[in-house]
């Protein structure tokens, strides 16, 4: 049956370019095989849970309450301080995701490899503990300013990754030619440079968007309210399930509104892509006199982002004494942190790689929605995603309720689009002929994306899986809620001994979650250089 | 015995832009053809249906006799038995030469697998070269290695998709003679898929030409370049002389003197009559038609001679091998050997 | 630089994958005699509890959790709970479980240990230890302490009061007032405090320090915090005082931890025990001695230094269980900018 296909289309005749170029087709059509739709839907099923739960939750007490709750004059104030909120932090993401990126990766900048390594590190600083760190340090931070600051320098790395890769596979001939026809360097970066890793950029900015939206420990240090702050406050203050459902749907909307920008984003900019077959590495722009303010912008950025925190914990390991020391049971919780972290990536990357592989070599409705349905619930606050599945585990799946399995599912639901994000971006930079000449030797799909697509895109996934494991780590409200009972994580104990105000006792736990998230944090750094 | 049929093969990518409208094409066993055409013309839509990468509107494609494509069927790819060499070879990065080459070798027994990948290596000439990583190799040779890989499986069909476009011309012509060779020696019939006429001619067993989505001519190389079927053919095939002439007892009456048709035509008919620039030959002799030289470009092996003839708006081109004795500016007469042929 | 990589996750990758498969196996719940949500932090508590799992005779495993997501947590869970026993940091929490219909009624003898104030009004749940809501003041700055939390909002405390908005003690004490003097004079209340420009502090031990520094003059706070500093200082080093504010004054509110028996729940005996074990003298003690709070049951009485008897204290009569009706505070306090 033949379809019309706004991709195809621009690989037909008459292409005025000359002969049309390969790298860009799709490679087996537009309709995804059943191997791949089956699993991806299993996973969209997965991602879609809570809102399952939320549509129960939100109507029970009919739609007229739902609205009632949803039409409130605070709920759109929260809105407005939430979508606020996001919008300071993803443009200060981008700026600073890009600027470091174009510096490490295309400039002369000294020591680029280890800038490239630190700029990372932010990963591994839980946004609570950012925002702790800066509050103490810093007590009139509070409100927006402190939340945006603790925000932005624990998300910039989800823009300064895929940056980089994407500065790395542009062909460095199209700013020469730039250069050549006239434009100065800043016109060929905005000309040129800037709209080749546009696609790369709005994809961090949405994860960024929706990591604000959905966060609560940051906000909450900060005493400022936002949409996430007042769902939770919702639960606490009545108790009452049904307003925090209706107002999770809201968060719900506005990631599917968010997503679909950007794919609109992505859709227009995706042909532009050029193949990967460019072996030339791009010659380093001369820095000159900009030399030493470029060193400043990294020291600035890595002294705020990394020192920062890591000095303020040093402060509390050092009032801490060897009573508040346990390092037996510190070893022990640092193992099952990891533990559950490796596996929670896991399966949240084995369910990601059907749908990111269909994200970026098949287009259609159901390419498109299975894509959103990995997206749709990711800034929901994690309580609301541990109470879903609290829901759904007493009722079908009791057996599982409160043992690691759920818990690690918990994690798939909470940090799919992650996963997906890093596999779609891994596909896109595999050539899709591969797939073809594979196909053509007479191997079936499934078995061109074992031996073909994953092999090449397996840098890009198992990156994709380290940044998973790492945000597994330092998750929060949903582990406490779904662990095991007894059963501790670094992030559990780091509530559990912060909740009595000792500091110097929830030091160690903090850094050893630092720690650890960090090496992770520095392959990924690395990888990309 | 047919070993690729193509019967009315139609796509569009929407209701404007039709890219294959009834493509009929016929190789037989054992032939290398090459589709040979513009920029747009659709070859690499045909490929990737041939293929079966996409789906066609309607038509059939049958090769070794099996039906593939056909209204209500449509095998995958990995089901037609069909091999593959795509522009730049695209070999897998992440294997090793060997086992590019075995990839598509079916059957658990490994000693086999990479005896035959030897065996294939060995007949595109790199005997030897199994355990390198395809970066290793030069483009060449990893042109040959996707040859070999394509062709290990010993498909029905070979597909060629533009394979020597990324080579520098200097090896261009020697990949070219390795691949034609490699598939002479397996018997594999192959569809060899390009817009440069020379490599078609040359490589070739039978050409056709694509146009607007349906075969223009299909031939040998030879009667391809000297009886096209139409002046638009003929000059993309090759350099053309192309002047008015009337048709009269075989013959046709031009500027350039009375020229015998390859094809006889009805009398006094008119139109345009063909003819290659080295049909045409310098002479002294005095009853020859005479004309100006403009220019003169020398190619080394040969030369092409611009002649302003007496009677004729456009100039002809006409193919001097060795020295050239004329400069421009110089008067010269003009013989014309062989047939031509009138188009209407 | 790559391979390696890739290598070294995909085995990680693969590990990881048998772990849960693994881990699964071992779980101290299911075979526990009692399973206890408790909402109470466990640097607190775990040595009660420790001491309980041996009173009961049982294995005795403990869910840590914050009191209200833990109420959420039980109310999704329904009948298939797997808490016998919730173990609340306050009383509203466990108020809403009674509402819901989730706790089970408790034998008459258990609620009689403790003052009706403290107690379920359906008989569902009692309190085991409660926290008073003081006025802590610096003495070098202040010369006469306010008796009444209707003088803060006075012009001669203006930028001299430290607070928690956020804290849920806090928000306990003003949804008491509402109870005790109506929405609007809260209002009005919240409102001229807000005029006096309060200083916010992230804790409550923050707020005695800054009290005790004079940063600022005076502060509201939990009792158990000073206490818990003189005991770990001395009181010669802390600079802070605490003032116990008379006649009924909403801001002397004492507000209750306790617990109750979850409905659905094949625990319950064991859980009957625990509660018992947590109104029992050596309970009691625990909270008066370790927490310094004040234990509830009666013929109890805390031996630490100075802290006046519960029931000398002139404290405001209301319904704990109505300290569930937070929303409406909050909506206050966020009109009123506090939050």
């Amino acid at each position: 049956m033949p379809t019309k296909d706004p991709v195809v289309r621009t690989d037909p005749p008459a292409s005025p370019a000359g002969a049309p170029a390969s790298a860009g087709r799709l490679s087996t059509g537009r309709r995804a095989p059943a191997v791949l739709v089956v699993p991806a839907t299993v996973a969209a099923v997965f991602a879609l849970l809570p809102l399952g739960y939320l549509a129960v939750r939100s109507l029970e007490r009919g739609p007229g309450f739902a609205w009632s709750v949803v039409a409130d004059e605070r709920t759109a104030q929260l809105l407005g301080r939430s979508l606020g909120l996001a919008a300071v932090v993803v443009t200060a993401c981008l700026f600073l995701g890009v600027s470091l990126a174009w510096l490490t990766v295309r400039t002369s900048l000294p020591g680029a490899r280890v800038w490239s390594v630190l700029v990372t590190m932010p990963l591994a600083v839980p946004s609570y503990v950012a925002a702790f760190a800066w509050l103490s340090a810093f007590p009139e931070l509070a409100g927006f300013p402190g939340a945006a600051l603790a925000l932005t320098l624990v998300s910039f790395p989800y823009v300064y990754l895929p940056v980089t890769a994407a500065l790395r596979g542009t062909d460095p001939a199209q700013e020469e030619v730039s250069r050549s026809l006239g434009l100065g360097p800043l016109r060929t970066f905005l000309r040129v440079t800037l709209p080749q890793i546009r696609p790369a950029a709005a994809g961090g900015a949405v994860l960024v968007a929706l990591y604000v939206l959905s966060d609560f420990g940051a906000v909450s240090l900060m005493r400022y309210d936002t949409f996430t702050r007042g769902i939770y406050t919702s639960y606490r203050a009545s108790f009452d399930r049904t307003p925090a459902a209706a107002l999770s749907v809201v968060l719900v909307v506005m990631t599917v509104a968010l997503v679909a920008a950007e794919a609109r984003t992505r859709g227009r900019a995706g042909h532009a892509r050029t193949g990967t077959g460019t072996a030339r590495p791009a010659v380093p722009t001369p820095l000159g006199r900009w030399r030493v303010p470029a060193l400043a912008w990294c020291s600035a950025v890595t002294a705020v982002a990394v020192v920062i925190p890591l000095g303020t914990l040093g402060y509390w390991l050092a009032v801490g004494n060897s009573a508040t020391w346990d390092p037996a049971g510190l070893l022990d919780i640092a193992a099952t942190t990891l533990g559950i972290a490796a596996a929670g990536a896991a399966l949240t990357t084995l369910l990601a790689l059907p749908v990111g592989v269909i994200a970026a070599r098949h287009r259609g409705r159901t390419a498109h929605l299975l894509e959103q349905s990995a997206y749709a619930g990711h800034a929901l606050p994690g309580i609301t995603v541990a109470l879903s599945l609290v829901f759904f585990a007493v009722r079908y799946a009791e057996p599982l309720y409160q043992e690691l399995p759920l818990l690690v599912c918990a994690y798939a639901v909470l940090f799919l689009p992650v996963a997906v994000a890093a596999t779609r971006s891994a596909v896109l930079q595999a050539p899709p002929v591969l797939e073809d000449v594979a196909r053509s030797l007479g191997r079936s799909p499934l078995r061109v994306l074992r031996e073909v697509t994953v092999p090449l895109a397996a840098p890009g996934v198992a990156a994709g899986a380290a940044l998973t494991f790492v945000v597994c780590m330092k998750e929060l409200p949903a582990t406490l809620l779904l662990r095991p009972t007894g059963m501790d994580t670094l992030a559990t104990r780091l509530w559990t001994e912060t909740g009595t105000g000792s500091f110097a006792a929830a030091a160690p736990y903090a850094a050893t979650l630092i720690l650890l998230a960090a090496v992770p944090s520095y392959l990924l750094g690395r990888h990309r250089t | 015995m047919t070993a690729l049929q193509i019967t009315g093969v139609s796509k569009a990518y929407g209701p404007d832009s039709t890219v294959l409208n009834g493509l009929d094409l016929t190789v037989p066993g054992g032939a290398l053809a090459a589709v040979l055409g513009p920029s747009g013309c659709g070859k690499t839509t045909l490929l990737r249906i041939i293929a079966g990468f996409l789906r066609a509107d309607s038509g059939t494609i049958t090769v070794a006799g099996r039906t593939l494509t056909a209204p209500g069927l449509n095998l995958p790819p990995e089901s037609r038995s069909i091999g593959m060499v795509p522009q730049e070879g695209a070999l897998f990065p992440h294997l090793s030469v060997a086992r590019n080459v075995a990839f598509g070798l079916s059957g658990t027994d490994r000693a086999k697998r990479s005896s035959r990948s030897e065996e294939m290596l060995e007949l595109v000439g790199l005997g030897g070269y199994g355990d390198r990583m395809p970066h290793e190799l030069s483009g060449g040779q990893q042109q040959r290695v996707a040859l070999a890989r394509a062709l290990a499986p010993k498909p029905a069909l070979v597909l060629l998709d533009e394979p020597f476009n990324a080579l520098d011309s200097s090896l261009r012509a020697g990949v070219r003679a390795d691949v034609r060779a490699a598939l002479r020696a397996t018997g594999a019939t192959a569809v060899l898929v390009t817009h440069d006429q020379q490599e078609a001619l040359s490589t070739a067993d039978l050409v056709a030409v694509v146009r607007n989505g349906k075969v223009a001519q299909c031939g040998t190389p030879q009667e391809v370049y000297q009886h096209p079927a139409d002046p638009w053919v003929a000059r993309f095939v090759g350099d053309a002389v192309l002047l008015p002439g009337t048709a009269a007892n075989g013959t046709a009456t031009t500027a350039l003197g009375r020229l015998p048709l390859a094809r006889p035509a009805g009398d006094s008919r008119t139109g345009t009559v063909l003819l290659r620039p080295e049909q045409l030959q310098l002479t002294e002799a005095a009853t020859a038609v005479r004309g100006t030289v403009t220019e003169v470009s020398f190619y080394g092996h040969d030369a092409m001679v611009t002649v302003e003839v007496d009677g004729l708006t456009n100039p002809v081109e006409i193919r001097v091998a060795g020295p050239v004795a004329v400069r421009p500016g110089q008067r010269t007469g003009i013989n014309v050997t062989g047939e031509a042929t009138l188009h209407s | 630089m790559r391979r390696p990589l890739v290598r070294r996750l995909t085995a990680l990758v693969a590990a990881a994958l048998l772990l849960p498969a693994l881990a699964g196996c071992g779980n101290d719940e299911d075979d526990a005699g009692l399973v206890i949500y408790s909402g109470r932090n466990e640097k607190l508590v775990k040595p009660l509890l420790d001491e309980l799992e041996k009173a009961v005779g049982t294995t005795v495993a403990v869910r840590y959790g914050d009191s209200a997501e833990l109420t959420a947590q039980i109310l999704e869970e329904g009948d298939k709970t797997k808490a016998g026993l919730f173990f609340s940091q306050d009383a509203g929490a466990l108020g809403a479980l009674s509402t819901k219909g989730r706790l089970q009624k408790l034998p008459q003898a258990s609620l009689d240990q403790v003052d009706a104030a403290f107690r379920g009004g359906a008989g569902d749940w009692v309190g085991t230890s409660g926290r008073v809501r003081v006025l802590a003041y610096n003495p070098g700055k202040v010369t006469k302490v306010p008796d009444s939390v209707h003088e803060l909002i006075k012009p001669e405390w203006k930028g001299k009061i430290g607070y928690v908005p956020t804290n849920a003690s806090f928000q306990a004490f003003v949804t008491g007032m509402r109870v005790l003097e109506g929405d609007e004079a809260t209002r009005t209340w919240l409102k001229g405090l807000k005029a006096n420009d309060p200083k916010v502090y992230e804790n409550n031990l923050k707020v005695l320090d800054a009290v005790g520094e004079g940063e600022v003059s005076l502060g509201l706070v939990n009792h158990y915090y000073w206490y818990e500093q003189v005991a770990e200082k001395g009181e010669d080093k802390v600079g802070a005082k605490i003032h116990f504010l008379p006649g009924g004054d909403p801001g002397a509110l004492v507000n209750a931890a306790g617990v109750g028996i979850l409905k659905g729940s094949d625990q319950a005996p064991v859980a009957q025990k625990a509660v018992d074990f947590l109104l029992s003298k050596k309970a009691q003690t625990y909270f008066a001695d370790d927490t310094k709070e004040y234990p509830l049951a009666a013929g109890v009485t805390s031996t630490v230094k100075d802290l006046p008897p519960l029931d000398s204290l002139d404290a405001p009569k209301i319904d704990l269980g109505k300290l569930e009706s937070l929303q409406e505070t909050l909506k206050m306090l966020q009109d009123a900018g506090m939050v």
